[in-house]
Formats: C-alpha cells, sequence, structure tokens
C-alpha cells in the first residue's frame, strides 16, 4: 500500500513539479513539434528514395515517439536526481525504489503517447495517410505494448544513471540506433542479417510489426505471434531491469559514486 | 575582441573535444542517419548520390550540435550560476557567446570525418573530391555559417528557461528546411524559399558543390555574407535580450 502511495503522489508531485518548471504551453508544442518534424522529414525521405508507403514511415516513427519517452522517462527519472544531488537522500529512504522511479516515469510515459497519438494525427493529415477505426484501435494496442516493452527497457537504461553521469546521452544514442534497428525506417529485409538479428532482441521491432500488419487489416490472431513477442521483451526487461536496479544501488553505495556528477 | 574570440572557441573545442563518451554520440548520430539513407536508397550505382547523403549526415549532425550546444552552454552557465558573471564581464556578450555556437560547428568536423570513413569503408562509398582546395574553404565556411546562426539561435536563449527543450525541438525542421538529406525537389516549393534563410543550407550546398559539383564559390560567398548578418543580428538581439533579461531580473532562474 505505502509503494503505491508513494508511486501515485511521488509521480503526480514530480509532474507538477515539471509544470512550475516549464509552461505547459511552451511544453506541448515542443515536444510535439519533434515527432511532428522527424515522421515528415523520414516520410519525405522514403518518398525521394521510393521506398514503402508514407504509411510505413507514419507509423514507424509515432512508435518512435512511444519508445523515446519509454526510455528517456525512466532514464532521467534517476539522472536528474544526480544532477539536482538529491539521489543519495532518496536512496536513504527506505521508499520502494521500483515504486519511487516508475512513478516519475509514468506521467511522462502517458504524455508521450499522448503526444505520439497527437503527432500521427497531425501527419495522417499532412500526408493524406486515412485509417479505419478498426486499424486505429490495432495500432493503439500496439502501442501500448511497445510502450510497456520500451518502458521496461528504460528501466535497465535508467538504473545505469545508479552508476554513471551520461545515462541521458546513452539513451539519446540507443533511441537513434532504434531509428535504424527497429525497422521503423528502413525495411528489415534491407538490413544485414547481423543488425536483423539484434533487432529480433530489442522493444519496438516486434510492436511495429504487429501495428503495421493490424494497420494493413490483419487480425489480432495473424499478428498475435508479433504482439506476443513484444510483450515477451518487455517482460525480459522488465526483470533484468529490477535486478539491475538493486544491483547497481548496491555497488554504487559501496563505491560512494552516487554524489558523481 | 579577437583574442576573446579566438581564445574562447579554442578552449570550448578542446572542452567539447575532452569527454570520449560525448564524442562517441558526435559520431554515432551522423554514421546512423547515414546509414539509414544508404539503405533506403540502395544507390550501389550512384555513388555520388550516397557521398552526398554522408555529406549531408555530417551537416545535420553540426547543425544538432550548435542548435543543442548554444542552447545547453546557456543553460548550463544558469545552473552554474556563472550567467551573470559572464553578462557582466567588460567583453561584449556576444563575443562570449559567439565561441561556444562556432567551436559546437568546429566539433562537428569529426561527424564529417567519421560519416565519410564510415562510408568509404562499409559502403564503399568512393570518397573522391572534385575540388580539394574549395572543399578545404568550404568546410569552416559552412562551420562558421552554421556556428552563427547559433548565435541568433543563443540569444533568445538568454530569456528562455526551456531553451535545451527549444534547441531540441528546431533540429528536424532545419534538417528538413534545408534540404541536407531530403531534397528540397520533393518538398513543398515554400519549404526551399526559407532554407535560403539559413546557414546548413548555403553550407551545406558549398561543400556538396566541392565534393561533387562544378561551383562551389559562390555558395562559400554566401557562407560568408550570412555569417556577417547573422552575427549583426546576433548581436545585437543578444544586447536587446540581455537588457530586457537584467530588468525583469530572470537571468538567474533556472
Amino acid at each position: 500500500m505505502n509503494a503505491l502511495r508513494i508511486f501515485v503522489v511521488g509521480g503526480l508531485t514530480s509532474y507538477r513539479a515539471l509544470f512550475n518548471w516549464i509552461s505547459p504551453w511552451v511544453f506541448i508544442p515542443h515536444t510535439l513539434g519533434y515527432p511532428v518534424f522527424e515522421i515528415l522529414f523520414f516520410a519525405y525521405l522514403g518518398r525521394f528514395a521510393n521506398v514503402q508507403s508514407d504509411k510505413f514511415f507514419l507509423i514507424g516513427n509515432a512508435f518512435m515517439a512511444i519508445a523515446i519517452t519509454g526510455f528517456f522517462g525512466m532514464g532521467n527519472a534517476i539522472g536528474g536526481e544526480r544532477r539536482s544531488q538529491t539521489l543519495s537522500t532518496l536512496l536513504a529512504s527506505p521508499a520502494n525504489r521500483f515504486a519511487l522511479f516508475l512513478g516519475r516515469a509514468v506521467p511522462s510515459i502517458c504524455t508521450g503517447f499522448l503526444v505520439a497519438v497527437l503527432a500521427f494525427t497531425i501527419c495522417s493529415f499532412i500526408l493524406d495517410v486515412h485509417f479505419a477505426a478498426s486499424e486505429l484501435a490495432g495500432l493503439a494496442v500496439a502501442g501500448a505494448v511497445s510502450s510497456f516493452a520500451c518502458t521496461s527497457f528504460g528501466l535497465c537504461l535508467g538504473s545505469l544513471g545508479l552508476r554513471g553521469r551520461s545515462v541521458s546521452l546513452f539513451a539519446d544514442m540507443i533511441g537513434g540506433s532504434m531509428l535504424l534497428v527497429s525497422g521503423a525506417n528502413v525495411p528489415l529485409e534491407r538490413l544485414p542479417g547481423w543488425l536483423r538479428a539484434i533487432s529480433n532482441i530489442i522493444p519496438l521491432t516486434h510492436g511495429i510489426a504487429a501495428g503495421r500488419g493490424l494497420a494493413a487489416g490483419r487480425s489480432f490472431a495473424q499478428v498475435g505471434h508479433e504482439l506476443g513477442a513484444e510483450a515477451l521483451v518487455g517482460g525480459v526487461y522488465l526483470v533484468l531491469g529490477v535486478a539491475m536496479l538493486r544491483l547497481l544501488e548496491y555497488e554504487g553505495r559501496r563505491s560512494a559514486s552516487l554524489e558523481a556528477f | 575582441m579577437t583574442r576573446a574570440f579566438l581564445s574562447g572557441m579554442w578552449i570550448h573545442v578542446v572542452q567539447f573535444s575532452r569527454n570520449p563518451f560525448d564524442l562517441s554520440g558526435v559520431i554515432l548520430w551522423p554514421i546512423l542517419y547515414a546509414s539509414i539513407a544508404y539503405y533506403l536508397l540502395d544507390a550501389r550505382n550512384d555513388p555520388r548520390l550516397l557521398l552526398g547523403a554522408s555529406l549531408g549526415a555530417a551537416v545535420m549532425l553540426m547543425w544538432s550540435l550548435v542548435v543543442i550546444g548554444s542552447s545547453n552552454a546557456l543553460e548550463n552557465q544558469r545552473w552554474l550560476g556563472t550567467l551573470e558573471l559572464l553578462v557582466a564581464a567588460p567583453v561584449p556578450f556576444a563575443v562570449v557567446i559567439a565561441p561556444i555556437t562556432v567551436a559546437s560547428g568546429v566539433v562537428g568536423g569529426y561527424a564529417l570525418v567519421a560519416t565519410l570513413a564510415w562510408g568509404t569503408l562499409l559502403f564503399h562509398v568512393p570518397l573522391s573530391i572534385d575540388q580539394p582546395v574549395a572543399f578545404a574553404v568550404a568546410v569552416p565556411a559552412c562551420m562558421l555559417a552554421i556556428g552563427m546562426l547559433g548565435l541568433v539561435m543563443a540569444s533568445t536563449f538568454v530569456l528562455y528557461r526551456a531553451a535545451f527543450s527549444l534547441g531540441i525541438a528546431l533540429q528536424y525542421p532545419v534538417w528538413i528546411a534545408t534540404g541536407l538529406l531530403v531534397p528540397l525537389s520533393v518538398l513543398p516549393t515554400f519549404v526551399g524559399r526559407i532554407g535560403w534563410f539559413l546557414g546548413p543550407y548555403w553550407g551545406f550546398r558549398a561543400i556538396r558543390e566541392a565534393a561533387l559539383g562544378p561551383t562551389p564559390w559562390p555558395d562559400i560567398g554566401m557562407c560568408l555574407v550570412v555569417s556577417a548578418a547573422y552575427f549583426a543580428v546576433g548581436a545585437t538581439c543578444l544586447r536587446w535580450f540581455v537588457r530586457v533579461a537584467r530588468s525583469r531580473g530572470t537571468l538567474k532562474l533556472t
């Protein structure tokens, strides 16, 4: 019960603090601008290269927007405490670590999901791409599963913040690599074998494949294996992330590196 | 002032080059974008197209470094509590900030080398520069033009606490409007007109023309013209915005 309280109250307080720092009227356009222009950039690159349709890039990059907030939400939850020199104080508390950091990340992830939906809608109009209601429902389910997988992976990245200083930069680089490896922008069959092998074990790849399948009119039964694979990837990273959180906190305490910045 | 500018730029280039992890990001990003372009274009029979994509990806990162670097630099000064000291220094504030933005563009030179090496080694992109002398002039001209546009951006960041977010948000719009990886011919016409006012457009044209085309010198000249214009606008805006921030007492806000 206490962990639930920490998750809800801590998360809400942290989210409200964000808007004390930045106005929502500034935050939303900035957060929205990045995925909108990213989708347009790759859609027009695809048109130039004469590869795939606008729908391919629209779905791939909308999912990327969801993924990025999953990575950064968790990564910044810990990195931000280090930056403001409150990490060691926070870790001296008996609070459940998972509830503590996930509570901070979840509002950001929900915002990211909303932003991805808005960006998807805006770019659908600009690129003149249309979806049936059933296809949109399918995309929402695939997006939710991908969001879970990416947040779990973000937990692994965030836990590195207990030992390292440049986790945001690292998360940024991982996010950038996803543009290439996850199939968001390059059809997987065009990638070399070793990159395709990596794409199978990272979050997002199967979620994007499921989303594209559902948007192409396939049923949940037909893309179930992709959704299942995405959920499995997310589950594995969740377990790994929780283990890393414990191990790296212990290491941070042992080596007195929690205040290093 | 020249000494302050040059020594400031040197210090910032050295400082930006200190952290190998940061540099790995500088190298990775353009390689990623260039790789996406290589795999999408699949233009084995048109190596010049791939060389153009390599150069475009490198200039993309130059702009990212400048716009993020200039916004982050001011935010860092705010967090460190040194922004007020820099504003109060007898050297004009533009001469303190311009070296940071130009140094960010210079660090983008690493990206250029990395992208060209990556393309040559892995994708067999022939590294044939048509006009080496012009290329050697075009690269620093491009860095200067992009760095000075960063100065104009930095001037607005003085007033703005969430400068870093704005810096991040400005990457893709400028990449699109300047035709760095996506040719302007596939974009609506008005987008190309916007590019005329942006340093990366002329910088990229200068580098690409030196590497692939017949006439790089007009574009190099345009780099210098827009750089001078940006400096004039940036210095004026910076003076004005600093005055506004001082009168409102918002310089120290973090």
